[in-house]
């Protein structure tokens, strides 16, 4: 009786150590394509989208480079922290640059909604991709 | 007994060697905050959100419409009590906008080595090792339209515990022929740390 009074709480610890180790690092995908003007969301964190939505996705194109506006609302009534980038790909699908995309912080009052604006540094961008991840979750 | 005790000590010892070894592992590049010194994170998403803010200025507009403005940049200066590679800043904001294809470069600022170089060939020349036919000559350098340069800055509080660092980073870009400035931005950042109780 008293092993098993001992056992409950270590297993609970345990478990929630194993919980926390395990990071999820996927999120939320806007993938805009600025030649036809598709956009697609695709949601792999539930816990994420659970408390923040994409609203909307607008683009332009500015002194010869696109640019996208992209929307988020929060659904919480708590301040809330995620990473967003945006990348930028050619026609043939490739990414272009890399390593000079970074990863941007975005703190969300509660239900509040914010645009974040992404712009290609290359001519040859036709499509781009923003990534919204939860900030607790980024290495 | 003996041998519940050599294992244990076999446990032991072989978490005491884990232990020693130094870990080692490739990280990503944009991570969470660890201190509030400046970090290669604020860095990278700052010269990023200064190229993108220059790229899209209405001003630069009329000057990319029909030709591709000659630049320099200027190392920035830094104003604050850290040390910050600024030339290494600088030249991350060159090669970003070296790849939008709306601007030429000329390197005077970084390396100021144009002027020895050609004094150096002249020598050359001088002396018959160079083919003078081939031989750069000096006067044929493209001209400067334009220089972008900054500068960093902080402000820090610290309130028992407490550190709130603030910083600053300030861009301008000015129009040599006319003296004008074209585009100028800010970008802030600003972080807090505590201390905790008790701390060694």
């Amino acid at each position: 009786m008293k092993l098993s009074r001992n056992i409950i709480p270590a297993a609970i610890v345990m478990i929630g150590l194993t919980v926390a180790g395990c990071k999820n690092t996927s999120g939320t995908i806007v993938k805009t394509d600025h030649e036809t003007g598709e956009s697609t969301i695709a949601a792999e964190n539930a816990r994420l989208a659970h408390h923040v939505v994409v609203t909307s996705t607008t683009y332009d194109e500015v002194n010869g480079v696109k640019r996208v506006n992209i929307t988020m609302a929060s659904k919480s009534n708590k301040r809330l922290r995620v990473d967003y980038r945006i990348s930028w790909f050619d026609a043939n699908g490739m990414e272009l640059d890399p390593q000079t995309k970074t990863y941007r912080n975005l703190i969300l009052e509660g239900h509040d909604a914010v645009t974040v604006t992404g712009v290609a540094n290359s001519p040859a961008a036709v499509s781009s991709k923003l990534r919204v991840r939860e900030t607790e979750q980024a290495e | 007994m003996k041998k519940l005790a050599f294992t244990l000590c076999l446990v032991c010892g072989a978490t005491l060697l884990t232990g020693c070894a130094t870990k080692v592992k490739e990280v990503p590049l944009d991570r969470t905050t660890a201190t509030t010194k400046l970090e290669a994170q604020d860095i990278r998403r700052t010269v990023e959100k200064m190229v993108e803010s220059l790229l899209v200025a209405p001003g630069v507009k009329e000057y990319v419409k029909d030709r591709r403005p000659v630049l320099d940049v200027e190392p920035m200066q830094n104003r604050t009590a850290q040390h910050v590679d600024m030339l290494s800043l600088t030249e991350s904001i060159r090669s970003q906008l070296l790849r939008s294809g709306m601007f030429r470069f000329v390197d005077r600022s970084s390396t100021g080595t144009a002027a020895n170089d050609i004094e150096r060939i002249n020598q050359e020349n001088q002396l018959g090792l160079v083919d003078a036919a081939k031989a750069v000559k000096a006067g044929k350098q493209t001209a400067l339209d334009m220089y972008l340069t900054g500068s960093l800055s902080e402000i820090k509080i610290v309130e028992g515990r407490k550190t709130d660092q603030y910083y600053k980073f300030s861009m301008i870009l000015k129009d040599l022929k006319t003296g004008e400035l074209v585009w100028t931005d800010e970008q802030e950042i600003r972080k807090e740390s505590k201390k905790p109780v008790i701390n060694w």
